[in-house]
């Protein structure tokens, strides 16, 4: 096995990975940065992004304002130390971003302009047309190439963690083109992997975001936070789940069901008009206009599509100059996919799997409870997102803990002794040994699709926009089952070499994983808070039992241990979530 | 190891490709012709007779069918040089709005078709 | 379900063979992309067929391939556009075949950084002091170019690159362009090095395919063609008071 050794090693290699490397590179341009990544950087999944990026800009917003916004929209699981950390380092982290190149829409004076979002008070939302993610994803990608500190491995695919002495060491990573295992020791490790996502049926996300990094660290005893807060993206392609932004409704978008009537106002975020209005109507928060959906759905209000059930996204009052300077990628999906103009005809959409809010635990500083090792980006739950995200806080999220994830990351570096060698060459062996287990599966037995398929169908009925209790048990049962199915996965391909039957046999391994943690976190969790809304006993929140993050813990072949814990509360005490006309009124204590 | 494909026959693979050849072609045309041109010259420094007996080639059959075959070379060059031309420039702006390439090898064209109607009067009228 | 014929160039680099043609018939539906008529095959037929893939919607650009003999990308091809066929899928045209429909991307990898891919600002400034200024009409004269996904379908469409693997290409001299025309950047002459070399544009005969394919209208032929004015002004200037080396 070939091995190296490095100071740094970061797994994944999208925003949060980059931003990382960058910034470990200028912490200490001697330290020596290992950047891994399955696809090359600039596939990874930011890519995909669209909307925008939040930072405090303009006069009449504050950092107090971002704060409110982003703890409500969390629904109080957010930690309030670490939310004041972020909003208070957004503005100058994209900053930095255009410093770097990155090209914000502007406004005529040339300052960048920013557009409403989602669930927040005021704008604030900085935006390179709808490709916001392309953009610093590129940005980032092509910045780092100015470092010579760091190497990167690409395509390489990161099959186990190397842990020993209490901290983490290294990782294993397969080359793709050749199937060759690599030893790359390092004193500190930054996953950047992203999210899960694709364990459910219709998501937005790309092939790649299956939890790898999670699971990397969740089988290495390292718990998985708040795994139970998925959230659905409200307007999505109906069949292929693609992302239509936000900031179609950041621009004045509306939705209509069968009936040409703007439904949201009956779930609490009207009155419809005047629009467009800040954090009511078509502005809420995610998980209250998915919620609105399903609930249109169960009374026949929807439209039916060939794809199944959905609702009007209404762009036609934008006209076709504003649509093709403020939304130009999306007029293209639209087209191309559909065969839709959006200046002429209404866009269905519907709710579909975007964003992982759980994921490896991490205080402000992004370390994990495992020494060394260190989280960042969507894989990450660091506390900012709570139960409920908000759109634009997770590119921001990107660069702010990318930064220090990096700088950390570097200092934990210097502050340790090299490896014991033999030691880690024994367990990358070992690493080596299982992977090629998988490698060696005979051509008859399950189907890889088959089980795949059925997690996703099972996740999507038991752990949907709505939970029911036997739902969710179902799911947790069928999860069991299926890793039993799993063990026989078959596989037709026996190559070395670029073998990506393989790849996704492996990144099916760590999906039943990660959705295991997932529906678990769901079943024990009897309240209804943010993305997690239950319909049967626990409809409504319960601060008294559950104002507590979930903590799931790795049993092998058993299943995860549930356990709690808590929540920083500052300055926000936990209330009622409002939208809509009277969220003007409301001011947080 | 990796397998290279071989670029033989590449441009007879795709319309495309046969199009930009042809228009390639048209320089051996444009080359001929100004062969042509150079001999009358070389032939009018010689004095009346050889002028004249290259006039005379001209106008025969021969010399016209070489003519009608240049100017038909020649036209389809023109096009395909006002096609590409727009891909030459940077972005021209009139009224705010960014002119379209298919605008510019209009324009082009345009001109090209005033120019040798103009020519061809000055040309044919006594 | 109507059925349609796939055909997929194959390659197996443990073998000694030739890629050769492997023909597949498949149901499909209405909205099906190609990329989704591969994976259906994979998943059901032959899990050993070998693409790259992750976004499905034209942006990440890892799907490239010759659908017909033409560089498109798989995601946002459909196949009630080819059908009953036999529609005809291979790897990207003029770089090595890894396995499948899977290219060696090395050398355009390797010439990235080349180009110098990251602002070297005119004037130097802090985050803390603010953002640059930039006007829409300075985002515009280069924001086009900046749209490049990466996605190699110019390099499989341009014949100069295909005969010889110097030529810089029409992506990565857009984003040259790209870095040139951003008002923020102050590196323009040492990204030109690269323009002037025989590597350069002066490779570029104009063929304009590149331009033709590109998913994300970056015009990589303006950008080649547009230097090779300013390259050769550069060149005619080069002795006159004030011009650059």
């Amino acid at each position: 096995m070939e091995t190296f050794s490095f100071d740094i090693a970061i797994v994944g290699g999208g925003g949060a990975g980059l931003r990382a490397a960058i910034a470990a590179a200028e912490a200490d341009p001697s330290l020596r940065i290992a950047l891994l990544s399955k696809v090359y950087p600039m596939r990874s999944h930011t890519v995909a992004a669209e909307g925008g990026s939040a930072a405090v800009t303009r006069s009449d917003d504050s950092l107090e304002h971002h704060f409110n916004d982003t703890v409500s929209g969390g629904d109080w699981l957010c930690d309030q130390d670490v939310v004041e950390y972020f909003v208070a380092h957004c503005t100058e982290e994209m900053t930095q971003l255009e410093h770097w190149g990155c090209p914000w829409s502007r406004k005529e004076d040339g300052h960048v302009n920013v557009r409403a979002f989602g669930g927040m008070k005021i704008e604030r939302t900085w935006f390179a047309a709808d490709r916001t993610g392309f953009h610093m994803l590129h940005t980032l990608f092509q910045t780092s190439m100015k470092y010579p500190s760091i190497q990167r491995f690409d395509e390489h695919f990161c099959c186990d963690l190397v842990v020993d002495d209490g901290r983490v060491q290294g990782v294993v990573a397969i080359e793709i083109a050749t199937g060759g295992f690599k030893l790359i020791r390092a004193k500190s490790v930054i996953i950047a992997t992203g999210g899960a996502g694709r364990v459910f049926r219709q998501n937005t996300n790309g092939g790649i975001v299956t939890g790898d990094g999670m699971a990397l660290a969740y089988r290495h005893g390292v718990p998985l936070r708040d795994m139970e807060f998925m959230q659905y993206h409200p307007t999505c392609m109906p069949g292929t789940g693609l992302l239509f932004t936000e900031a179609c409704r950041g621009e004045g978008g509306l939705l209509t069901n069968k009936d040409g009537y703007r439904y949201l106002q009956d779930y609490g975020l009207g009155p419809p008009d005047p629009w467009p209005r800040k954090k009511a109507m078509e502005l809420g928060p995610r998980d209250r206009l998915s919620q609105a959906f399903w609930h249109e759905e169960r009374k026949g209000r929807t439209i039916e599509t060939p794809q199944g059930p959905a609702v009007n996204l209404d762009l036609r009052h934008l006209g076709e100059a504003k649509l093709r300077e403020r939304l130009p990628q999306i007029y293209e999906l639209a087209v191309e996919f559909m065969g839709i103009d959006p200046a002429k005809s209404p866009v269905p959409v519907r709710p579909a799997v975007h964003y992982t809010m759980g994921g490896i635990p991490t205080n402000v500083l992004t370390a994990s409870p495992l020494p060394g090792l260190y989280a960042v980006g969507e894989c990450a739950s660091v506390g900012i997102h709570g139960a409920n995200r908000l759109g634009s806080n997770s590119l921001a999220e990107l660069c702010v803990f990318g930064k220090v994830a990096g700088e950390e990351a570097a200092r934990f570096a210097k502050s340790v002794p090299p490896p014991e060698e033999p030691e880690l060459l024994r367990q990358a062996n070992a690493a080596k040994d299982r992977a090629l287990q998988v490698l060696k599966r005979p051509v008859m037995g399950e189907r890889l699709a088959d089980v795949r398929d059925s997690m996703a169908k099972s996740m999507e009925r038991g752990c949907g926009i709505y939970r029911l209790e036997d739902e969710m048990r179902e799911t947790c049962e069928e999860l069991a089952k299926l890793k039993e199915r799993f063990a026989s996965v078959a596989l037709k391909d026996h190559s070395e070499r670029w073998n990506t039957e393989w790849l996704s046999t492996l990144e099916l391994g760590f999906q039943l994983d990660v959705a295991q943690a997932m529906a678990h976190s769901a079943l024990e969790r009897r309240e209804s808070r943010g993305a997690h809304q239950r319909l049967d006993a626990y409809k409504t929140r319960d601060d008294v039992k559950y104002l507590k993050h979930t903590l799931a813990t790795y049993q092998g072949d058993s299943t995860p241990a549930i356990t709690y814990s808590d929540v920083t509360i500052t300055k926000s005490q936990p209330a009622e979530r409002v939208y809509g006309g009277a969220a003007k009124e409301v001011t947080h204590a | 190891m990796s397998y290279i494909r071989p670029m033989e026959g590449w441009w007879k693979k795709n319309p495309f490709f046969l199009r930009y050849m042809a228009r390639e072609a048209t320089a051996v045309f444009v080359y001929l012709y100004g062969l042509l041109l150079v001999g009358g010259l070389v032939n009018l420094a010689a004095g009346e007779a050889a002028f004249n007996g290259w006039l005379a080639w001209l106008r025969s059959p021969v010399g016209v069918g070489f003519q009608l075959v240049c100017l038909a070379v020649f036209a389809y060059h023109t096009w395909s040089w006002f096609v590409i031309m727009p891909k030459t420039m940077p972005p021209v702006m009139v009224a705010g709005k960014r002119l379209k390439g298919s605008a510019i090898t209009a324009s082009g064209v345009v001109i090209a078709l005033v120019a040798s109607l103009v020519i061809f009067f000055l040309t044919v009228t006594p | 379900m109507p059925d349609i014929t796939v055909e997929v160039l194959r390659y197996q680099p443990d073998t000694a063979e030739a890629p050769y043609l492997e023909s597949f018939t498949i149901p499909y539906t209405e909205d099906m992309s190609v990329l989704q008529g591969l994976q259906y095959i994979k998943d059901t037929v032959d899990g050993s067929l070998t693409y790259r893939w992750s976004c499905r919607m034209a942006i990440c650009g890892s799907c490239g391939m010759m659908i017909n003999g033409i560089p498109e990308l798989a995601c946002h091809t459909f196949l009630r556009d080819y059908a009953p066929g036999p529609i005809r899928v291979e790897a990207l045209n003029h770089f090595p075949i890894e396995r499948d429909l899977v290219i060696d991307a090395t050398d355009f990898m390797e010439k990235f950084p080349k180009i110098t891919p990251w602002i070297e600002p005119k004037v130097a400034k802090k985050p803390s002091e603010g953002e640059y200024l930039q006007t829409p009409a300075e985002l515009e004269r280069f924001e086009q170019f900046s749209h490049c996904i990466n996605c190699m379908l110019c390099y499989a469409a341009c014949p100069q690159y295909g005969l010889d693997k110097d030529f810089l290409g029409p992506g990565l001299t857009a984003l040259l362009h790209r870095y040139n025309m951003d008002s923020r950047d102050g590196a323009s002459a040492k990204r030109m090095e690269l323009v002037h070399s025989e590597e350069g544009v002066w490779s570029c005969t104009a063929v304009g395919y590149c331009s033709e394919v590109c998913p994300k209208q970056v015009d990589p032929a303006n950008a080649v063609n547009q230097n090779k004015t300013k390259s050769a002004v550069d060149w005619f200037t080069r002795f006159l008071p004030g011009s650059k080396p």
